[in-house]
């Protein structure tokens, strides 16, 4: 009887034409099936490049002044954005409150908080260009360029510039205005030196993510080292409180030292250029993927699909322990176990909602930044920040409501199950956030009971920015200084933090006070009450939309009337 | 011709994230052959097409193409095999036939502009020639696709479920040019679902399955693809 030639061993012969071994591909066969008879040169990677970008612009019917416009433009608003950043760091200066010299040797310096801040923006660049890729092919370049024999170093060598080039400006400015704006002054070359080292810093970092890419190290491993070194920054404020580090200065990096940092950035760059065609196909595939889909999200000003594509990105692949959900006792308790579960696998909003909670507690023991303004701002900021980590579960069911839909709850009950753990969550946040907040004021028990009482207001805000409307695309665009927007799209992004906002106006007079007043916490309860009332509300309307319609209802019934 | 098989895979086991979709499959495709994959929704058929083509890392056992190791960074490999997996992405500026002058040119295609009309001509796109793919429907999207995979020169063609989205004729021109594809010394390696595109053109099909992947004749996976069977 014939071997079956199908059969895996038909050709697992000693000796025979194809048995396995390191083979390179010079000596193969060529293509068996051809669709013309001669060949050309397979040709270049930046003509391939250059060809489908002349016939986009081609088609775009952008000329050249439409491009130098662009630019312009662009240059115009971010000179413009870095002179108000720059301007309102100064103006913050100006308002911190004068602390004499003996109580700077207590708690931490601002160059110390700076410095942490600078450690949390290189963590930031490198979970980020992780996430990211950072170099990577997204959809039809994937389909129709990875696939041709062409040098895949050449079609890749822009995407893997693009972020190192973001990275370092983001990163040098954020620095530049912090030095500049923040500390003391300095002279502007002490601020461009530091601008510049930082920017390459950032650079570096991004450029590390591309070699560890191309390494095949798994994104989410460097993901999770960006995540780390965020989580540490606030910690290592509070070691350098306890053990009385401080950094009197942000150092001044020295010229030298700026040209060995861009020898390292530039050779670094030509070293990952040299490895872009060992990045796999599927890595390139995946990077490229999410990039576009925060692209997508970034440009319709969609936050949680933003969100999802950086957490998706940094999954854990592998199949989950399954839970056998033994806590579920009803469909109300479904919903909080679903919203528990999502919370639980996600490390990256348990670190954002543990260094939010840090984030007060470095505020009040830093003496310069320990007054009613800075206290306010850590408390909104960080509230908001980590209010936004406690309602995943939220967010994945606006887009999917899958266990939503199987349970016999309305939709209103779903909402008010939705609130129970972001409620918990920030009430955890906000018995930390108060204690210090407290301590500094030298009252911890009001301050707590001020705390508890409005941890609800964050739990509805999470929610209300979880279920908030998109943008209505498909209505005029308004022109604004930001280029065209859809109408009303203010009030759908102010869809959440306007109630964290409102609703905390009992906590900005506290601290204004300095103390809190009995009849305080009595408005806070009331204001919190409110606030559950409109998180769990299940109408998108805005209050505009209401009386718009109110109006139009009005007119039709007079109309009606007349006739 | 070349004795060499196209594909070996021996235990190939296939998954995400170290967790295996379906039984390890184990099949050689010889020069000038189809084997066709068959199999229920979801059991395991493109993720297997994703392992042989380099793009999905195997959880275990070994695939190799044209005796050598899989590894679609090698300009060798991409010279040499061809895939229409159920990618739907596209240029937005370019038009259909320069998605098509894009791929013969950058495979060194000598007159590529006389293959891709051609080609238009055969998938029934050349009044879509300057369309926009926005401007296709979902089918016209799916032709382009084949006629992209088959305007470079190739070895081994991967298909995966290339029936999905065409209508009666245009199935059957499909079986016809991937039996000429056959008799041309090409192979190919393909999913689908459809009895009569399986019967003209593999010559055995794998079955791939939770519990055990195993070869069938042809005929027995006809059979295997009636309703109510997988």
């Amino acid at each position: 009887m014939p071997a079956d030639e199908f059969a895996a061993g038909a050709a697992d012969v000693s000796g025979a034409e194809g048995a396995a071994g390191p083979a390179g591909w010079d000596d193969a066969p060529g293509p068996a099936v051809a669709p013309a008879a001669g060949r050309t040169p397979v040709p270049g990677a930046r003509s391939i490049r250059r060809y489908t970008a002349r016939v986009a612009r081609r088609r775009s019917g952008a000329g050249i002044g439409e491009v130098l416009g662009d630019v312009y433009y662009a240059v115009v608003m971010t000179a413009i954005g870095l002179g108000v950043a720059l301007g309102l760091a100064g103006h913050l200066r100006t308002t911190l409150p004068h602390v004499p010299d003996q109580a700077l040797r207590s708690g931490i310096s601002l160059p110390t908080v700076v410095a942490v801040v600078a450690v949390v923006v290189a963590g930031v660049v490198l979970s980020l260009s992780a996430r990211l890729g950072p170099v990577g092919a997204g959809g039809a370049e994937a389909t129709w360029w990875l696939g041709t024999p062409v040098d895949r170093r050449g079609l890749l060598r822009p995407a893997s510039l693009r972020l190192p080039v973001a990275a370092g400006l983001v990163g040098g400015v954020v620095l530049a205005l912090l030095d500049g704006g923040l500390l003391a002054d300095h002279g502007l070359g002490h601020v461009l030196r530091l601008g510049a080292g930082a920017a390459l810093v950032c650079a570096a970092l991004v450029l590390l993510a591309g070699h560890l890419q191309s390494r095949g190290v798994p994104r989410r491993a460097t993901a999770l080292a960006g995540d780390a070194v965020i989580a540490a920054a606030p910690v290592l404020a509070l070691v350098a409180a306890l053990a009385g580090w401080r950094v009197a200065a942000l150092p001044d990096v020295a010229w030298w030292v700026l040209v060995a940092l861009a020898a390292a950035v530039a050779g670094a760059g030509f070293w990952l250029d040299t490895r872009l065609g060992r990045i796999r196909g599927r890595d390139l595939r995946e990077s490229g993927s999410v990039a576009s889909q925060a692209a997508g999200a970034l440009v319709s000003l969609d936050s949680r699909e933003l969100g999802r594509a950086l957490s998706d990105s940094a999954a854990r692949p592998r199949r989950r322990r399954v839970r056998r959900m033994r806590l579920v006792r009803g469909p109300v308790s479904a919903v909080v176990v679903a919203d528990l579960t999502v919370l639980l696998r996600s490390p990256r909003h348990l670190v954002q909602l543990v260094v939010s909670a840090l984030v007060p507690v470095v505020v009040v023991i830093t003496p310069q930044l320990a007054g009613a303004v800075g206290v306010v701002l850590a408390v909104l900021v960080s509230g908001y920040v980590g209010m936004l980590a406690t309602g995943e579960g939220a967010r994945r069911a606006e887009m999917a409501p899958v266990v939503d839909r199987l349970l016999p709850l309305s939709a209103q009950a779903v909402r008010r199950a939705r609130l129970i753990v972001p409620g918990v969550a920030m009430l955890l946040w906000s018995v930390a956030s108060f204690a210090a907040v407290g301590r500094w004021e030298g009252a911890v028990g009001p301050w707590l009971l001020l705390g508890v009482v409005s941890a609800p207001v964050w739990a509805a805000a999470s929610l209300r920015a979880a279920y908030r409307p998109s943008p209505n695309w498909e209505g005029p665009l308004v022109a604004t200084p930001m280029g065209a927007l859809p109408g009303g799209v203010a009030a759908v992004l102010a869809r959440g933090p306007d109630v964290a906002v409102l609703g905390m106006v009992p906590v900005v007079l506290s601290v204004a006070l300095g103390t809190v007043l009995p009849v305080v916490v009595a408005v806070q309860a009331g204001v919190s009450a409110i606030a559950l009332a409109v998180g769990a509300s299940t109408s998108t309307k805005t209050m505009m939309d209401r009386m718009a319609e109110a109006t139009d209802a009005a007119e039709a019934e007079k109309k009606r009337g007349t006739r | 011709m070349s004795k060499q098989p196209v594909i070996r895979a021996v235990d190939l086991l296939v998954g995400y994230g170290g967790e295996p979709v379906c039984a390890p499959v184990s099949f050689t495709l010889p020069p000038g052959k189809a084997l066709a994959l068959v199999g229920a929704n979801g059991s395991g058929k493109s993720t297997v097409l994703r392992a042989v083509l380099g793009l999905l890392e195997p959880v275990g056992g070994r695939v190799e193409v044209l005796g050598r190791a899989v590894d679609e960074r090698e300009v060798g490999f991409r010279t040499r095999v061809s895939s229409v997996l159920d990618d739907d992405a596209y240029f937005p500026a370019l038009t259909v036939a320069e998605h098509l002058y894009l791929t013969a040119r950058g495979h060194g295609v000598a007159g590529a502009d006389g293959v891709v009309d051609e080609l238009l001509d055969e998938f029934g796109l050349t009044e879509h020639a300057a369309a926009l793919p926005v401007a296709l429907s979902s089918g016209q999207r799916r032709r382009l696709l084949l006629a992209a995979g088959l305007v470079r020169p190739r070895s081994l063609l991967v298909l995966d479920e290339p029936e999905q989205r065409l209508d009666v004729a245009m199935r059957d021109h499909l079986a016809q040019r991937l039996v000429d594809e056959k008799r041309a010394g090409g192979s190919v390696l393909l999913a689908t679902h459809d009895p009569e595109l399986l019967r003209a053109v593999a010559d055995r099909a794998v079955l791939v399955a939770d519990d055990q992947s195993r070869l069938l004749s042809t005929a027995d996976a006809v059979e295997a693809l009636r309703p109510g069977v997988l």
